[in-house]
């Protein structure tokens, strides 16, 4: 990205994806994080070009996560996702799958549950808003949700999915990819997360909860003492994968790292945005206070400069082993 | 309309300072949230974003010299998401329950909500039952008669209204505040996300200079260039801590 266009970018009331920049948005930390983030993304761009010259794809390895937590520049990022969640590998073996789907009748309730979100996905981003001659994703939209609908009637449709499906075509510009990704996403990444009782949603609610409590017990008894479940406050970071939750390009550097690695990276940033607020939470008068603090994440500076965030929450949240994670998910569920 | 006359509440002090928390419940695309984004920043969509979770916003209304503050959680619609719903009406003082007037299902699944706030909710419950979309009257599916039969049997609230048009949006959340009790004073908190609104029918002895905003609402929020903006001290003489602003239109 030449220094010119990102000065046309930042300038601009719409970002590199569609969307508007909200009413709080700050530009000059914007433009601060900009001028030192260009050169971070010249030089990844150069190292990702190298890793993929010849094969044009990549083999799971220390280095390629390493490449990874750093950031897939935005050209390779589609291919990138398909390749390391190994949904292309899904996509290729099933090869005729998307179109059959699309060909079936979706129950009409379900249908109706999807038509009623369409026009409410990302009104104000220019791919979806509703304008006629600029409404091009929003077809695509309707047709991945009843693609996947069809396919997984447990799931049916999820409130929540609309915005991730919505952010998957405008990155990946494709359908069929974008459905076979979300059938990694939510089979084997996130499971249970949008199932019709929202189990594997609630459990890892509670398993930040519980994370929390390890780490900085003070914030746990707070919130324990203010009666405020996480899920309050978190409901929509496990939902929508903390898009609308943190700046964009924020958001996508946590899904390079979904992608990879798992769902560790949901609860490593949860653990990050808890601790880095502690002092709010631990001042807060009532729940409504630490829920207020919480909404104003997505504002602060320091989220905003996605690679410091990202090198944050790596050293924040210390090791996290899965093992960890599944062990606390045994425990929550029988609590459930 | 209802709500009209002044209101007669005992114990309220001047100056004084109520909190309350309100969740919004009702079928998906009801217009709950653009309920809320009428009555906190008289703004309205036409493609209100879905809401995940719940959202939470907080509007301040001056009801006989108290000043009322409500905590409103505007919930999601979709019923997978229902199993989260005690979590905020839990410890409300006040819920409305939305449904659309042109669609027939939704006015059954807000009186399901009713009668779930009736058994799990706290004893007290103000609840309203708002009819939205009321503006789409050509398309109506639930007749007004019919809800306000059901609501007074209920002996719930009820209006009809339109966040489109504003219509009874304010009417509605003061309609609920006259029927708070008020006794917890409590000290205020941060900012709220909204203006702060006046009552008119207590209020037009007091603003003298205010402006009329022909074929809305009676003090409906438009825009910035109907509305004079008072410093709350300037009009009242008391000073509200963190209230800064507030906007007063006559009748």
């Amino acid at each position: 990205m030449s220094a010119s266009n990102s000065n046309d970018l930042h300038r601009s009331e719409i970002d590199a994806y569609g969307f508007k920049h909200g009413e709080d948005f700050d530009y000059d930390s914007y433009e601060e994080f900009m001028s030192r983030y260009l050169s971070i993304l010249a030089r990844r761009a150069s190292k990702w070009n190298k890793l993929l010259s010849g094969s044009g794809s990549v083999k799971r390895s220390s280095k390629v996560k390493r490449y990874v937590r750093k950031g897939i520049p935005n050209e390779h990022r589609g291919e990138m996702w398909m390749c390391v969640s190994k949904a292309k590998k899904l996509m290729d073996s099933n090869e005729g799958l998307y179109q059959r789907l699309l060909g079936q009748e979706l129950d009409p309730s379900i249908q109706s549950e999807i038509d009623i979100d369409l026009h409410r996905t990302f009104p104000e981003n220019i791919y979806f808003c509703n304008d006629a001659a600029a409404s091009g994703k929003q077809d695509s939209l309707r047709n991945v949700l009843k693609a996947f609908a069809n396919h997984n009637p447990e799931i049916g449709y999820c409130q929540g999915l609309n915005y991730v499906v919505a952010m998957l075509l405008i990155v990946l510009k494709d359908e069929e990819k974008s459905f076979f990704l979300l059938e990694k996403l939510t089979k084997q990444i996130l499971v249970g997360y949008y199932s019709k009782n929202l189990r594997g949603l609630n459990v890892d609610q509670m398993v930040l909860g519980e994370l929390v409590k390890l780490r900085n017990p003070n914030i746990a008894s707070h919130m324990e003492n203010k009666m405020a479940p996480w899920s309050l406050v978190c409901m929509k970071w496990f939902v929508c994968l903390y898009l609308d939750i943190l700046p964009i390009e924020t958001t996508l550097r946590i899904w390079d790292c979904l992608f990879y690695e798992g769902p560790k990276i949901l609860f490593r940033v949860a653990l990050t945005l808890v601790l880095q607020n502690e002092e709010s939470i631990l001042t807060a008068r009532d729940t409504s206070q630490i829920v207020e603090r919480f909404r104003k994440v997505k504002s602060q500076p320091l989220n905003m400069d996605c690679h410091t965030f990202m090198q944050k929450v790596f050293l924040d949240s210390q090791p996290l082993k899965m093992a960890t994670i599944d062990k606390l998910r045994s425990e929550c569920e029988q609590n459930l | 309309m209802t709500g009209r006359g002044p209101p007669r509440l005992n114990g309220a002090g001047a100056g004084g300072m109520c909190q309350f928390k309100l969740v919004l419940l009702g079928e998906s695309a009801v217009g709950k949230s653009s309920l809320v984004l009428r009555f906190v920043k008289g703004q309205f969509h036409e493609f209100q974003e879905s809401t995940i979770g719940a959202a939470f916003l907080t509007q301040t209304v001056v009801l006989d010299d108290t000043t009322l503050k409500f905590e409103i959680w505007d919930t999601a619609g979709q019923e997978r998401y229902h199993s989260l719903a005690p979590m905020y009406y839990r410890g409300s003082q006040a819920a409305v329950v939305v449904y659309d007037i042109t669609n027939q299902d939704t006015f059954a699944r807000a009186k399901t909500w009713v009668r779930e706030l009736e058994k799990a909710g706290s004893p007290n419950l103000v609840i309203a039952l708002a009819g939205n979309k009321a503006d789409m009257a050509n398309r109506r599916m639930v007749e007004a008669e019919e809800a306000k039969a059901y609501a007074e049997e209920k002996s719930i609230l009820f209006m009809e209204t339109s966040a489109k048009t504003a219509m009874n949006v304010n009417d509605l959340f003061l309609a609920i505040a006259k029927r708070l009790p008020r006794n917890e004073k409590q000290p205020s908190g941060e900012g709220g996300s909204g203006h702060t609104l006046v009552d008119p029918a207590q209020d037009e002895k007091k603003s003298g200079s205010c402006l009329t905003t022909p074929g809305l609402n009676f003090f409906t929020l438009t825009s910035e260039l109907d509305l004079r903006v008072f410093k709350f001290e300037d009009v009242y003489g008391v000073i509200l801590n963190r209230i800064s602003t507030c906007y007063v239109v006559n009748k």
